[in-house]
This record gives structure tokens, sequence and C-alpha cells, in this order.
């Protein structure tokens, strides 16, 4: 099936390791193939909470409307940079009223299809990878439907971040043979992405996100290569 | 884990107590036992649910519902419930700033400031848009000058709170106690103990994408599930009583849990217990035989804070009938308060002359020697009689290893 070059993402091969790709400055990032992927706010109809609904009719959300997306596949993992502008970054929870910016890779759990405006559904979950600032460690969850997502007690899922000149720049990571969605070498696999915005107060459901899934096709490994 | 995760999970009090406290009460629901059995029944098994849970039924209401009646009447604001609850519940990590029960003044801006005026609860049923202000707002833990006034010969002759920064505080918990209204000689306050209201529209339940929130089908208890919270904190705004506390560190939504590891051996809560004004009566409100009942239906005097927030609270206030006014020359009217009756009103409600007018007739009644029911619950002479079915010693109960 032909894949629209606006949603396509393309894993180049890299000779480093995951760990050296996890640094959003890495040499090699400037190799690899990038997607400008559009983003649009949830719809606030699909918000699970008539409060979340009442409460944010009329206030300002989804003003991240686009992430540059690339992504390496290493001798030991896959890694995703996603780079968004953020004149005003929120870089932790550090009061009651401060909410952090974040964002996340998303996948079919089966690596095939799900419904991705939804967050999956019972019968056809996602897996995340999300990061959010000011924590060291991303999550890894799973979803079955909007305002389902559970945290994995153990994952693989690494990241790193840094915020520079108004933008964040984060790369996650999973090494391929770590638990979650089968990321294999030479394989295609549907992804999404998603931003939120701490300045806007955005979490939860309230985020920017691709409403259709892209498509992530894996080169060959890093140590494969001759 | 916080303290009371600790006690949610520990399974090792001494349930024969819990069944002589039950045992004695014949007519009133029994302290339920089973932590862990019991909280997962009472989660409801989908959103759906929750939602029908929050705001229909009948036949959704839960088997009893726990209440509790404040006699402002006799509160002395002197904060022994407050420090009762924080020994208790918030002293992990992150729980340092959170007083699940806090006394605030009236007239006065309240804990967080202006706490009345943030939004929540609902309006003609629909949800109400609310804010949560900062920590400052609500009152950081401060650090205090111990190291000038006692340690050094020529330091500061008194202790100056500090914010977390270093900066003097602008705001904390009760902090215009000495403020009151009215101008002399209607000088005015009273005090108003807050904590969570337990109610029958939870405003934060229905809030919470998650269904992190829960109504126990026992006792009606609502209460936070920390290990799905992810600190959204749409709970706290919602609130419109703002009870609901942020744990900065654990990025978790914590409140008032009524006590309910200490409900289900049969003791009452700890600010309950330890009140030295004996204002606070405990029970189950669709028990006809409690105090809480007669207070709330029979007798109509004990009613809920600020209705107009439609949240149907569970916690309810006997209105403090304050000090007569003065006349022109310098004499008591009797016919006139000194706070305004329209603020009484909007913090209690119409019903609140009425309950008055029940109060005084009462009162004379036992003034001129005869029985009077409603005076003999609110005087409570035996302690045990505030406290409904939790009448278990929690002294005689074994504590939970200190982890």
């Amino acid at each position: 099936m032909a894949v629209a070059t606006e949603s396509l993402l393309v894993a180049r091969g890299a000779r480093a390791g995951l760990n050296a790709l996890l640094a959003p400055d890495a040499a090699e990032w400037e190799k690899a193939p990038e997607l400008v992927a559009l983003l649009v706010p949830t719809p606030l109809e699909d918000q699970p909470s008539a409060y979340v609904q009442a409460a944010w009719a009329r206030r300002h959300r989804g003003d991240v409307r686009e992430v540059k997306v690339r992504s390496l596949i290493g001798k030991d993992g896959l890694a995703v940079r996603l780079v968004w502008a953020a004149a005003n970054p929120q870089r932790r929870i550090d009061d009651w009223n401060v909410y952090a910016d974040g964002c996340a890779v998303l996948f079919p759990a089966d690596g095939k299809s799900a419904e991705i405006s939804t967050m999956g559904s019972a019968r056809k979950a996602v897996e995340g990878w999300f990061w959010r600032a000011g924590t060291e460690l991303p999550f890894q969850v799973t979803a079955t439907g909007l305002g389902t997502v559970d945290r994995a007690g153990e994952h693989g899922v690494r990241a790193r971040a840094q915020w520079d000149e108004g933008c964040w720049q984060v790369v996650l990571g999973r090494a391929l043979d770590a638990g979650g969605v089968r990321l294999a070498a030479g394989g295609r696999v549907p992804v999404g992405f998603a931003v939120w915005c701490g300045a806007a107060k955005e979490r939860a459901g309230l985020k920017s996100y691709t409403p259709a899934w892209c498509e992530l096709r894996l080169g060959e490994t890093g140590a494969s290569k001759r | 884990m916080s303290p009371a995760k600790k006690v949610a999970t520990k399974g090792s009090t001494k349930k024969v107590l819990a069944k002589k406290a039950a045992a004695k009460k014949s007519a009133a629901p029994a302290p339920a036992r089973s932590v862990a059995k019991r909280e997962s029944a009472a989660k409801p098994a989908s959103r759906a649910g929750a939602r029908a849970a929050a705001r229909t039924r009948p036949g959704g209401a839960p088997k009893h519902q726990f209440a509790m009646v404040l006699d402002l009447n006799k509160c002395l604001g002197c904060q022994t419930c407050t420090i009762a609850c924080k020994t208790q519940w918030t002293r992990g990590p992150g729980m340092e700033p959170m007083w699940w029960n806090i006394v605030s003044t009236i007239p006065g801006r309240g804990t967080p400031r202006d706490a009345f005026e943030l939004g929540g609860g609902y309006r003609d049923g629909k949800p109400v848009p609310g804010e949560l202000p900062g920590k400052r707002e609500w009152g950081e833990a401060w650090e205090f000058d111990y190291e000038d006034v006692f340690g050094s010969k020529y330091g500061s002759s008194y202790l100056k709170p500090r914010e977390q920064d270093g900066g003097a505080p602008e705001w904390g918990p009760n902090w215009d106690e000495d403020m009151g209204g009215g101008e002399y000689p209607h000088s005015h306050f009273f005090y108003l103990p807050l904590l969570c209201m337990n109610c029958s529209e939870p405003a934060c339940m229905e809030a919470c994408p998650r269904d992190t929130i829960y109504r126990r089908d026992e006792d009606g208890i609502i209460l936070i599930d920390e290990d799905r919270c992810h600190g959204y904190r749409f709970c706290a705004e919602a609130c419109p009583y703002k009870r609901i506390y942020f744990n900065e560190q654990r990025v978790v939504a914590q409140k008032c849990i009524s006590c309910y590891p200490r409900l289900e051996e049969g003791a009452a809560p700890a600010c309950v217990r330890q009140c030295p004004g004996r204002l606070r009566h405990v029970g189950y409100v669709d028990d006809p035989d409690s105090a809480i009942f007669k207070l709330v239906h029979k007798w109509k005097v004990a009613l809920p804070l600020r209705p107009d927030f439609e949240v149907l609270p569970n916690v309810y206030y006997i209105p403090p009938t304050l000090p007569t006014a003065f006349d022109e020359n310098g004499a008591f009217d009797e016919e006139a308060s000194r706070m305004p009756t329209e603020q009484l009103e909007q913090l209690f409600g119409p019903g609140v002359n009425k309950a008055f007018a029940t109060i005084e007739k009462e009162r004379a009644k036992a003034h001129a020697g005869r029985r009077s029911e409603l005076m003999d619950i609110l005087i409570a002479r035996s302690w045990n009689d505030l406290l409904g079915p939790f009448t278990v010693d929690p002294g005689e109960l074994e504590r939970p290893p200190q982890r």
C-alpha cells in the first residue's frame, strides 16, 4: 500500500548504540529523514469527563500544531526524536497549578491496527512511550480506550531531552527485543505522536496529536550494515 | 507509600474489637471490615458505571452513608482536629503542606485563599469550571528561624516563618484568623472546620477522566486510588470546597480519607476523637436512630455548607448562634444578629433561620427544666454519644508496622 510521504517516517540505520542515539544532538540525527507530523487538538467532546468538557470549552488548548520527527535504528535499539516549538517551556511540576510539557510516541499494541483517536479499544490496545518534562524515566503505557491509560511497572523505554532555542528535543527509544510492541529491522509499524503543552495546562487527554497513523519503516540495524 | 496507603493495606488490626463494636449497635449499620476486598468491590466496573454512581439513582446510592455533624457553637478554633489529622495521615513525602482537615475563620477568605470563590461543583446540574491555586495560596510548609531565636544571644526574639525559598509567607492555613468581620460593637467571627465532605454528588469523582476516585458502596466514603492517579488535578479544580491537595513529589491527588481504616475497626476518626470541644458527631445519616439522622432529618438543625454548590455534602453544620447585636442605646437587641443573616444563609442555605428558631425553642425548653432531645444530643453529656457506632478506643488497636 502506498503511503503518503507526509505520513512516512523512515528509521535510518545507524552504527551507534541506543545510548548514544538518545542524545538529541547526536550527529547521526542530521542524516535521518525528517517527517513533519501535523497535529490537531484532541476533540473536546470525546473527553471522558463532563467536568473537563465544561471547564475547557472556553480555554485555549492545542497550540502545538506540528512536530518534527526523525528515527534511527541503532545496533541495539530504535530511537525516535521529536522536536517542537515551546516558547514557554514547563520543565517540571514545581507547583500545584503547574503542568509539565510532554510528548508521546504511540503504536497499535499488535503492531498492526488500532483506533488512534480513542487511544485504542477494548479489543485493540495501543502502546505508548510517554515522556514528561522533569521526570528521569519515561513511561511505557498501554490503553484500551480514552481514560484507560496504564503504566507498565518495568519496561525498557528510555528518554533524554533538552530544551534549546525555543524548542524541545526529546528522544525516546527502546531495545528492539525489549517487551512491548514488536519492532523488527526491516519491518513496518503504524505510529502516532502527541504533544502536551504545560503552559496551556494540557494534561491527560488534552493534547495535540496526529489524528491518523503515520507509518514507521524500520531500516536495517546499524549492526547488520556492511 | 503514604500513611493512608500503609494502613489501607495492612490487614493486621484486631478484628475482634470491631466485631464487639459492631455487635453493640443493633439498628445501626456495622462498621465494615476487610479493606482490600471492599475497596475492589466498591470500584465501579466502568467509566459509565462511575458516572452513574455519581450522578444518578435510586438503586445506585451506597448501602449506608457515613456522615458528620459539626456543632459550630462549640468550636474553639484550637486546631486540635487539624493536628490530629496531620499526625495520623500527612507526614509522608510531599505531604508537608497538606492539612486534610483545617479550621478556617468566618468571615475570612479561607484555605486556600478565597477557597469558596474558585469554582467547582455544579450550577443547575452542570459542572462549574474551577481553578486550582498554587501552593503559596494554600500555605507552604514553612521553615522557622529557630537558630536565630534559640541559638544566638542577640537574635530574633520571636519565631518568623519563611517560605521554602526564604521569602516571607503571604498566605497560609487559617491565615486571616484575627480578622473577623463587622464594625465595633458588632464585631463577629466563628470557626469553620473543613474536611472532605464525602458528597453524594461528588464533583471530584465526575471530573476525573480515569475513574481514579470512587465512592465506597458500604459507607459512601469517597477515596482516591493513588495507584491509578496520574496527578491531573481535575478533581482538585472541581471540588468547590477545595479540599483536595496535590502531592508534588508523588504526582498524585490526596485528601481526607475519613479515617476509614479506623472506622473499619470501629474507631472514630482522629479529628472526632481528639476534639476538645466535643463538637463532632459521626454516624450513618441513613440510620434513623442515629444522632446524625436526628440532627439532619428530624430536627433539621444540621445544614450542608454552601448548598448552592449542588454537591450534596455529607458533612453538616449546626450554624453558630452568634451573640445578638446592640441597639443604639448599647443594650442587646434580641431581634438582630451581629452577623448579617444573608451571610449565614449564603453559607448554610435558606434553612438557617428555621434551624435557629428550632434551637432557640428547644433551648428555652431545656432552660425551663423540660426534656429536649435536641439539646441532649447537642450537649452530648456522654462522650460516646458523639461517636455513633465508632466507640472503639483506637489506643487498643494494634498499630500497623512503621515502614
